[in-house]
C-alpha cells in the first residue's frame, strides 16, 4: 500500500484528492511543520529536498507532485497512456502547472525567499499579475479539453486547488483572484466540490464547507499548514 | 512518424535542449526558425502552437506540445531511450528528478539570468544573490544524487534527456550575471560536471554545438 507523507493544505492535498478520487487505497503519514519535520533526517532520506509530498511506492519514494501524479496517471490509468493522442497535451499542462503556475503560486506565497524586503510589493505586484495570465491560460485549456481536466483527474484536482491557495494565501496578503471571472475553472471548483470525495478529504486536513469554491483559512483536526 | 517532428527554434535557447535530444535519439526532425527579436514568440501562428509565446514548442503527428520538460519525456516515452519509460521500476526517481529541475532548478536559474523580472529593478541584486546561492545548494542536491544512488539516467556511462537538460540549464548562469562572483561555478560538484561532460562530448552534442555555436566545451566552460 501507498504512504502520502502529508501536511493539511500542502500539495499533499493534490495527490490526496487523486488517490481518493480513483479509489486507490493509500496511509496517510503526517509531515508535522510544527515542529520542521520536513528537514528532519528521517523526511529527508525519503526527499532530500525537504518538500511535501512524499510518496512511498515498491519502486521507491516520489517527489514532486507533478512527479506523483504522472507516475500515478501511468500506473491506474488516470490519463492518457505514453502513446495516446493526447499525450502532447497531457504532459504540456502538468509541466505547465507544475513549474510555471505552481512555481510563481510558491513564490507569492514565500516573498521573503525570493525578493528583498523594499521589493515585496513590487514582486507581489508582478507575480499576481503573471498568476492572472497563467489562469486565463488554464481557463482556456480546460475549456478545450474538458476530459482532460474533468473533476478529479491529475490537471483538473491540480487546477482547481492552485485557485483554492491564490484565494488563501500568503495570510493576509491582499485578494486578487476572482474565480467568477473564469467560467471554466469555476465549473470545474463545483464540480470537485459535488464529488463523493472532496469533503471526506475536507474533513480530514480542516478545509470547510466549499474548499474551493469558497476557501477558508483551514482548521486541520492533525498537523500544522505552515 | 518520426519525420512529421518540427522544432521552433533559436539557437542557444531553450530549445537547444530539445534539439539535444532528437539529435542524440537520430529522429528525423525539421527545424523551424524563430527569430525573437523580430517578434516571432508573439506571431498568432506561434501561440496557436503555444500560447504562453516561450521556447520550446515541437510539432508531433499527434499535435504541439510545449514546455521543455513535457517534450523531453513525451521523447523519452516515443522511443523508450534516454530515460526512464512509464514501466521502468526506475521511474518514480526519475520524474521526481525531471520535475526538481523544471520546476525547481530551471526556475532558480531563470531568477540568476533574469534579476529584473521576480521584483523589479530596484530588487535585482538580492534577487541575484538569493538565486545564485539557491541554484548551488540545488546543484548539491544533484551531486549528492550522483555520488550516493549512481542513476543510469544520469551518468555519464550513457547519454540522458536530464543530462542535456542540466548542460543547458547551467551553461547560461555560468556565463551570464554581470557579477563574475555571482556566476555559477561547477567546480564544487564534481560528479555532476563528470556527467556533463560526458554529455558535451557526445557526437550528437558535438554536431549541436556546431550548428548553434556553443563553443567547444558549452556545459563545462561554457562562453557565447
Amino acid at each position: 500500500m501507498y504512504t502520502l507523507h502529508y501536511a493539511p493544505d500542502n500539495a499533499s492535498l493534490i495527490v490526496r484528492l487523486v488517490l481518493d478520487g480513483a479509489g486507490i487505497p493509500y496511509r496517510t503519514a503526517l509531515v508535522d511543520r510544527a515542529s520542521r519535520a520536513q528537514d528532519g533526517a528521517a523526511y529527508r532520506r525519503l526527499n532530500p529536498t525537504g518538500l511535501i509530498p512524499t510518496l512511498e511506492t515498491p519502486d521507491g519514494p516520489i517527489a514532486e507532485t507533478g512527479a506523483i501524479l504522472l507516475w500515478l496517471a501511468d500506473t491506474h490509468q488516470l490519463g492518457p497512456t505514453a502513446s495516446a493522442p493526447e499525450r502532447p497535451t497531457f504532459l504540456q499542462w502538468l509541466f505547465f502547472l507544475s513549474n510555471t503556475a505552481h512555481a510563481d503560486l510558491r513564490q507569492l506565497f514565500y516573498p521573503h525567499q525570493y525578493a528583498p524586503a523594499d521589493g515585496i510589493a513590487a514582486h507581489f505586484d508582478i507575480l499576481s499579475a503573471r498568476m492572472l495570465g497563467h489562469f486565463r491560460l488554464l481557463d482556456a485549456a480546460i475549456a478545450r479539453h474538458p476530459r482532460l481536466f474533468a473533476a478529479a483527474s491529475p490537471l483538473g484536482v491540480y487546477s482547481v486547488t492552485l485557485t483554492r491557495w491564490a484565494a488563501l494565501y500568503p495570510e493576509g496578503g491582499r485578494r486578487w483572484l476572482d474565480l467568477a471571472a473564469f467560467p471554466a475553472l469555476h465549473a470545474l471548483a463545483r464540480a470537485q466540490e459535488a464529488r463523493v470525495e472532496t469533503p471526506v478529504v475536507a474533513r480530514a486536513e480542516g478545509l470547510g464547507p466549499h474548499p474551493f469554491t469558497r476557501p477558508e483559512a483551514p482548521n486541520p483536526p492533525e498537523g500544522a499548514v505552515l | 512518424m518520426t519525420a512529421e517532428i518540427t522544432l521552433y527554434h533559436t539557437p542557444d535557447y531553450a530549445s537547444t535542449i530539445i534539439r539535444l535530444a532528437l539529435e542524440e535519439l537520430a529522429l528525423p526532425h525539421t527545424i523551424a526558425p524563430l527569430d525573437p527579436e523580430a517578434g516571432d514568440l508573439a506571431s498568432p501562428a506561434y501561440r496557436a502552437v503555444n500560447p504562453l509565446g516561450l521556447m520550446p514548442a515541437m510539432m508531433t503527428p499527434d499535435g504541439p506540445i510545449f514546455e521543455t520538460a513535457a517534450i523531453l519525456l513525451w521523447l523519452v516515452h516515443h522511443t523508450g531511450r534516454l530515460g526512464a519509460g512509464p514501466t521502468d521500476p526506475d521511474r518514480a526517481a526519475f520524474l521526481s528528478w525531471l520535475f526538481f529541475t523544471a520546476n525547481t532548478l530551471h526556475v532558480t536559474m531563470m531568477q540568476l539570468i533574469h534579476p529584473h523580472r521576480a521584483a523589479g529593478d530596484a530588487g535585482i541584486a538580492a534577487v541575484e544573490a538569493r538565486a545564485f546561492a539557491a541554484l548551488n545548494l540545488q546543484a548539491g542536491h544533484l551531486e549528492t544524487l550522483i555520488t550516493t544512488k549512481a542513476p543510469r539516467w544520469l551518468s555519464a556511462a550513457e547519454p540522458g534527456v536530464l543530462g542535456y537538460y542540466l548542460g543547458i540549464l547551467l551553461r547560461w548562469p555560468a556565463m551570464m550575471p554581470e557579477d563574475p562572483a555571482l556566476r555559477f561555478d561547477l567546480r564544487p560538484f564534481p560528479a555532476l560536471k563528470a556527467v556533463l561532460a560526458a554529455h558535451e562530448a557526445r557526437p550528437a552534442a558535438l554536431r549541436v554545438a556546431e550548428m548553434d555555436e556553443l563553443g567547444p566545451t558549452p556545459f563545462t566552460n561554457p562562453r557565447f
